[in-house]
């Protein structure tokens, strides 16, 4: 999580590439190229902050292709797509499946530099907000079997009366359960286990608020 | 008619009496021999017969062993009958003797006694008369001018005699007589003159006395002009007189037998039957003829008829039938003679015409034409070619054409005339077809032409010239390069087009370097800004920006000149510079296919002569549509521009690892507006195989599914490297740097 962010460039073009790292160089940024899709795949770490310059027409793995099997992965750094003379409905499409940005060969490189710390921001933000969800998730799984229940009653916003008829135990108990879920989840108001509960089940927790 | 033809037929008709009269003879008892007496018969066959049948049964008589017939034959008989040898033996009259005895050899044994009782006589003549009250006749010489009638031109007594006499006293019968007429029979003379009908006559001897005789006239109404005296003689005669008809043997008659007959004719007694059958009494020595000769040498006649064998009316009357069929064959002769002139006027009309009407038809064609015997001179010409070329007709005629109007070839050099095909067709007997020549014109200029040379033969089948038929075709070229620039055109406006289709693959191509230009000066600024900058990185960095700044201006310059609007001729250029301009043209759709392009170039095969940039449309056409081919296919995709030396020829490849072609289309491959592309207006290949096709070359494919296609074609090497030009020189350096091409990028 200290790690400094890379600017990971991807084209097939020497000359393009060298010059877009020079570019970041230029205004301190690491970066790394790599002259295919494969090549960058080859090197993919999820855990390394950073963004993704990428070259929208390359041989044998086009940049649509790289962003389609990034997206399967549950963290990858945002795209930027280089687009060339022609290409702008495939940036469009690009940005539709997730590319933060479109640049237009040839581009001006404060408009580059722009989407790139754009880009990086938000690689940063989708970090912070992994990580809050990943301790969610850690502290969800330490509830026992019967707590879990009472959870799940709570989302679904029944009142402690009908929990205890729903589950066959006193209204007591339940409350015992309820005082537990929200110290081993480390919620301090009913409002924050919601929003805890949004952020890992985002549609769940919706219809809660809802109901 | 040529005389001897005539003669031929007149002697041919004449002869058939004789054959008939031998034929009509009666049989003979087979113990006797039969003796043939040909009689003249000029009284009618049946009057001879009753005549002297009785001298030839008395002769019979006399002669044991054979039995002797007559056979009357009339004046045109004797004589073949005689030729013949059909008789034996032949009375006939003195003049007719003498012929024969000159002409056939005959000989007479015995001389007839003419007459009977005390007028009868071996001898006999003329007598010349008129009427007695005639005053103005006294003499012989009066008759010239007067009507004379005389028996018959043949006859010896009633006109020969006489004539010979009136020739004497200078009056020449044929023209010196006002008429001189026939009257066929002795008597019928003698009443004409008796009647005034005429004014004086001539008959024999005795017919005057006869009549009177016989009372049928007076004796007293006659006067005897010259009248002569002659002793022993006692009928009037005014002409010498000549021994009467004799009997004479053939040559070939044997000599007992004449000897036996002459001996009984002389034997026979005046008075016997025979003698007065043939009124006749008796037979004596036979006396001398030499009168008679000299008769008739004086009147030119037979034998001695130098000139004229017959007058033509003796002709007439004696071979009428001949003469008259003469004349018919003549006449018909002279009809079948005046129908073939006829007709072959008519020819020569038709043939006038016929000619008139090939001139005619040589006329009125468009292309000119013309003729030359074996020496090349010229024998026709029709007016297109008068007209086409300014010579007249009589220039050109007897005239060495090749030398007025072939003598100088299209490009200026001199023709010699053993290579002219005109002449070399009638020398090799072949027809040939010349598409390209020029022929001069009378005023110096020239046209182009295409021709045709035949032989001439005749017809035995011998060559005897060459005719040939040419055209201008002036129009026909100016029509094909105006097609040719319509098609040049077409083709840079394809090209156009094409770059239009490639437009964001070779704006992608100028923008790759411009993007590393900028991108690279940018960060270079940011770098010296932030006094990051060392000399070393700055100077690396310029540099490539100073690279990719050729990058884009070489794409331009290839650009620039691929829509340029050709230079037409062909020219030598490297296969090395074609191929680049492709490669750059291509590299990034190759690119963005997926595709690899290479190129490779044999050895010597690094010049060709060709219109550049339409080699480049040929080889950018073939190798998108293999780029297009491969877009789906999962296997590795590759196009190989490939150039290889073939003899005098580079083979130029373009080769992929496409799906190939579809069945059904290579035959069609090469149409316009025929195409496998959904989106494709087909019209690539088709010009492709034009400018092949342009450069004397043709455009192939080999094709296997699932492996490839392979397009090829070839165009001529040429070995001087050509000078350095504007495009060529900067691409020298880049050879290696773009041998693979596609895999840079």
């Amino acid at each position: 999580m200290s790690k400094d962010p890379t600017v990971f460039i991807v084209d097939d073009d020497d000359e393009v590439r060298e010059a877009i790292a020079l570019l970041m160089d230029s205004v301190g940024l690491a970066a790394e190229t790599f002259d295919s899709a494969w090549a960058f795949l080859n090197c993919f770490d999820p855990e390394r902050p950073g963004c993704l310059v990428l070259d929208v027409r390359m041989r044998h793995m086009s940049g649509l292709e790289l962003q389609e099997r990034l997206s399967e992965e549950p963290l990858h750094p945002p795209i930027i797509i280089i687009t060339g003379h022609g290409d702008v409905p495939m940036a469009v499409r690009a940005v539709k499946n997730g590319a933060v940005d479109f640049i237009e060969k040839p581009f001006n490189d404060q408009a580059l530099l722009d989407a790139v710390h754009r880009a990086l921001d938000v690689d940063a933000e989708q970090r912070g907000h992994a990580l809050e969800v990943a301790q969610i998730q850690d502290r969800v799984e330490r509830l026992t079997k019967r707590e879990r229940e009472v959870l799940d009653q709570i989302l679904a916003g029944k009142r402690n009366k009908v929990i205890a008829a729903d589950l066959g135990i006193s209204q007591s108990t339940v409350e015992a359960h309820r005082a537990k879920v929200m110290e081993k989840l480390e919620a301090r108001s009913l409002s924050e286990l919601m929003r805890m509960m949004l952020m890992l089940y985002p549609d769940r927790a919706k219809s809660a608020q809802e109901g | 008619m040529p005389a001897p033809l005539l003669l031929i037929i007149l002697l041919a008709f004449g002869a058939l009496p004789a054959a008939g009269a031998a034929a009509t003879s009666p049989p003979q008892p087979a113990a006797e021999r039969q003796v043939l007496i040909g009689v003249l018969s000029h009284r009618g066959d049946a009057r001879t017969r009753r005549a002297w049948q009785p001298t030839a049964d008395y002769l019979t008589a006399q002669i044991p062993g054979y039995r002797f017939d007559v056979a009357p034959l009339d004046f045109a008989a004797v004589e073949p009958a005689v030729a013949a040898g059909s008789v034996d033996f032949v009375l006939v009259n003195p003049a007719i003797y003498v012929m024969l005895e000159v002409q056939r050899g005959v000989s007479r044994i015995a001389t007839l006694r003419n007459g009977t009782n005390g007028s009868a006589s071996n001898l006999f003549g003329g007598v010349i008369f008129t009427r007695a009250d005639r005053d103005d006749i006294d003499r012989i010489e009066d008759l010239a001018g007067k009507r004379f009638m005389a028996v018959d031109p043949t006859s010896l007594g009633g006109f020969d005699m006489a004539n010979a006499v009136l020739r004497q006293h200078g009056v020449n019968p044929a023209e010196d007589l006002g008429q001189l007429v026939f009257g066929g029979i002795h008597d019928a003379v003698v009443l004409a003159v008796r009647d005034g009908q005429v004014d004086a006559g001539t008959v024999r001897t005795d017919v005057l006395e006869h009549m009177a005789a016989a009372g049928s006239i007076d004796l007293a109404d006659f006067k005897v002009l010259g009248a002569l005296e002659t002793p022993g003689f006692t009928a009037l005669h005014s002409t010498p007189l000549y021994p009467e008809w004799p009997f004479s043997k053939l040559p070939d008659t044997p000599t007992d037998l004449a000897q036996a007959v002459a001996v009984a004719l002389l034997q026979m007694p005046p008075d016997s039957a025979a003698a007065r059958a043939g009124d006749y009494s008796g037979w004596t020595v036979p006396l001398d003829y030499q009168p008679v000769h000299h008769l008739l040498q004086v009147l030119a006649r037979p034998p001695y008829d130098d000139a004229e064998p017959f007058t033509l009316k003796d002709a007439l009357t004696k071979y009428w039938l001949a003469v008259l069929i003469g004349t018919l064959a003549l006449l018909t002769m002279a009809l079948l003679t005046s129908r073939v002139l006829q007709l072959n006027q008519r020819l020569s009309r038709a043939n006038t015409r016929l000619e008139r009407r090939h001139q005619l038809i040589l006329d009125s064609v468009a292309e000119g034409i013309y003729g030359v015997d074996l020496k090349g001179c010229a024998t026709f010409v029709n007016k297109a070619m008068e007209r086409m070329t300014g010579w007249r007709a009589e220039e050109l005629i007897g005239n060495e054409t090749h030398e007025i109007m072939h003598h100088t070839r299209m490009d200026g050099e001199p023709h010699p005339r053993e290579d002219c095909p005109v002449y070399t067709t009638f020398r090799d007997e072949r027809s040939r077809f010349v598409d390209e020549d020029v022929f001069w014109r009378r005023n110096g200029t020239s046209f182009p032409v295409e021709y045709s040379a035949t032989p001439i033969r005749d017809e035995q089948g011998q060559t005897i010239g060459t005719v040939v038929v040419f055209r201008d075709i002036t129009e026909r070229r100016e029509a094909a390069e105006r097609i040719r620039r319509r098609e040049a055109e077409q083709i840079h406006f394809t090209r156009l087009s094409t770059l239009g289709e490639m437009a964001s693959g070779i704006a992608h191509e100028l923008n790759q370097p411009l993007t590393a230009i900028t991108t690279n000066a940018r960060a270079c600024v940011r770098m010296i800004d932030a006094g990051r900058a060392d000399t070393g990185t700055c100077c690396e960095v310029m540099t490539k920006i100073a690279e990719q700044a050729e990058r884009a201006g070489e794409v331009i310059r290839h650009i620039r000149r691929f829509v340029r609007k050709e230079e037409p001729e062909m020219a030598p250029v490297a296969v090395a510079d074609m191929f680049e301009t492709v490669l750059v043209l291509m590299r990034e759709d190759a690119r963005r296919a997926g595709v690899v392009l290479h190129r490779q170039i044999g050895f010597g095969a690094d010049y060709v002569m060709a219109q550049r940039t339409q080699i480049e449309q040929v080889l950018l056409n073939l190798v998108r549509n293999a780029v297009e081919a491969m877009l789906d296919q999962p296997r590795e995709r590759r196009v190989l521009l490939l150039a290889r030396r073939n003899g005098n020829m580079v083979e130029i490849r373009v080769v992929d690892t496409g799906p190939g072609l579809g069945k059904g289309s290579p035959e069609h491959l090469f149409e316009p507006f025929v195409t496998t592309k959904p989106q494709g207006l087909g019209v690539g290949l088709s010009i492709s195989h034009g400018i092949v096709e342009a450069h004397g070359g043709r455009l192939r494919v080999d094709s296997t599914p699932g492996i490839g296609a392979t397009f090829f074609f070839s165009l001529p090497y040429v070995d001087k490297r050509p000078g350095m030009t504007e495009d060529a020189a900067p691409l020298q350096s880049s050879d290696n740097e773009n041998q693979h091409a596609g895999e840079h990028a």
